[in-house]
């Protein structure tokens, strides 16, 4: 007993702290909605952390099961820009729903860009509907190029970053259309010729596909007008267009499937024979 | 001795009423978050006599903390951190004893000790204090950031109006 009291003689202090401490946080624990949260929850903000981790790379593994959705989103919604631009040439009593274009989304598997004549290969061919000469575009605002050779896996595009690229293209609200082509071994710049120099245009007027041939529907958007010149003796514009997308660095494009192609070749073709 | 109790309990009131009527409401923000507070109550105990007994401190600490707790609506946060600075306040003196030891009825204010010893007592004293405080106010060093800031910021401004007040009013005891 003397022990005891000898104890808190000389430890009263410490004691005292002590047990005011603890009364002090089992009041704070108690009256504090905050701080009892957090007492109560103490591991929340730990787990919410770690949860929160968990789940950043969780979401990583999912990325391209979300990017496929995305894009089969995206190609839906580019079909519909493009249908509406067809919208004034529906055949009333033709079915509304049934579209001119539908696209084909893509990854693209091997790429080059910086040779004279470049290629695309996409990761999808015959099997997915992929056939040759249909056209190639990554979004609504920018082309890839045009398929040359389909295998069942793979398609081989021909990128419009190659010298044999011709491209009916025309300028959004002006008249006239010319041709796309690669001139320069700019990935990022191309020439529109042969628009007759009468046409007004300005830098900065976007550059439009003009629709004419079966590969691009109307309206697809390919770059601006960067500056453009007469060259003495010449009739048209010599017209540098920049353009949207930048071929150097895209992952996925829509190949373009066009459902009334290949009935406007074969008249074309039959009209050529006679 | 008598002179010395009612010194205290007179500045002990005097604090307790100027940290709730005056020092309450004046908070500054900064950045949109209110980052400094003035905190001056804990003078009352720093400013008892050296050899005040462990008991006396932390309970005068731990009423006035209750007390404050009514006013700042946050039960036992105050009285905590006050009975720790009250707890730990003796450790420091020691710490900052000078050559010639403490005497009986010292009072730790600058006439005794000086201004050197009194600035790096109550800055100690305080920075702790404050600390301590704001530790208990988040109650999660999630909040490391916040409670830095808060600590910082009150801590210059309340040392600053401690010491003008040391100035002003130049009790004996």
């Amino acid at each position: 007993m003397y022990n005891v009291i000898q104890l808190f003689v000389k430890y009263g202090g410490h004691i005292l702290f002590v047990i005011l401490e603890i009364i002090c946080f089992s009041l704070i624990i108690n009256y504090n909605k905050a701080q009892k949260d957090i007492f109560l929850n103490s591991s929340n903000v730990l787990a919410a952390k770690v949860a929160e981790q968990e789940s950043k790379i969780l979401h990583f593994t999912t990325l391209s099961l979300q990017n496929d959705s995305l894009m089969r989103e995206n190609s839906t919604l580019i079909e519909n820009l493009i249908a509406i631009e067809y919208s004034s040439e529906i055949i009333p009593g033709a079915d509304s729903l049934y579209t001119r274009y539908s696209l084909i989304p893509a990854s693209i598997c091997n790429s080059t860009v910086h040779l004279r004549n470049n290629h695309f290969t996409l990761c999808k061919g015959s099997r997915e509907g992929i056939k040759p000469e249909m056209g190639v575009i990554s979004s609504h605002k920018g082309l890839v190029g045009i398929v040359r050779n389909v295998s069942d896996n793979f398609a081989h595009v021909m990128s419009i970053l190659h010298s044999q690229t011709r491209i009916s293209c025309a300028i959004k609200s002006r008249q006239g259309h010319g041709s796309l082509v690669w001139r320069d071994m700019d990935p990022l710049r191309m020439t529109l010729e042969a628009i007759p120099k009468h046409e007004k245009i300005a830098i900065g007027d976007t550059v439009i596909t003009s629709g004419y041939s079966t590969l691009f529907p109307r309206g697809i958007q390919v770059g601006k007008i960067e500056k453009f010149s007469v060259k003495p003796g010449n009739n048209s514009y010599d017209i540098t267009v920049r353009l949207f997308n930048d071929l150097t660095n895209i992952k996925y494009a829509y190949v373009i499937q066009n459902r009334f192609g290949d009935e406007q070749t074969k008249l074309e073709k039959e009209v050529d024979n006679e | 001795m008598n002179n010395t109790i009612t010194t205290n309990v007179i500045r002990y009131i005097l604090l307790f009423l100027a940290q709730v009527l005056i020092f309450k409401q004046i908070t500054f923000s900064l950045g949109g978050i209110a980052y400094i507070h003035f905190i001056i109550y804990p003078l009352a105990i720093l400013l008892m006599p050296v050899k005040t007994p462990k008991a006396v401190l932390l309970l005068s600490a731990f009423i006035m903390g209750l007390s404050l707790d009514m006013f700042y609506d946050s039960v036992g946060i105050h009285a905590a951190s006050l009975v720790f600075t009250a707890y730990i306040r003796n450790i420091i003196i020691a710490f900052l004893e000078p050559f010639d030891s403490y005497n009986t009825d010292d009072v730790p204010n600058i006439k005794t000790f000086g201004l050197g010893w009194f600035i790096s007592y109550i800055s100690i004293c305080l920075l702790i204090h404050i600390f301590v405080y704001f530790s208990i106010d988040a109650f999660s060093y999630v909040y490391f950031f916040e409670i830095f800031l808060n600590t910082i910021f009150s801590f210059i401004v309340s040392f600053l109006v401690i010491l003008i007040t040391q100035f002003i009013f130049r009790t004996k005891y």
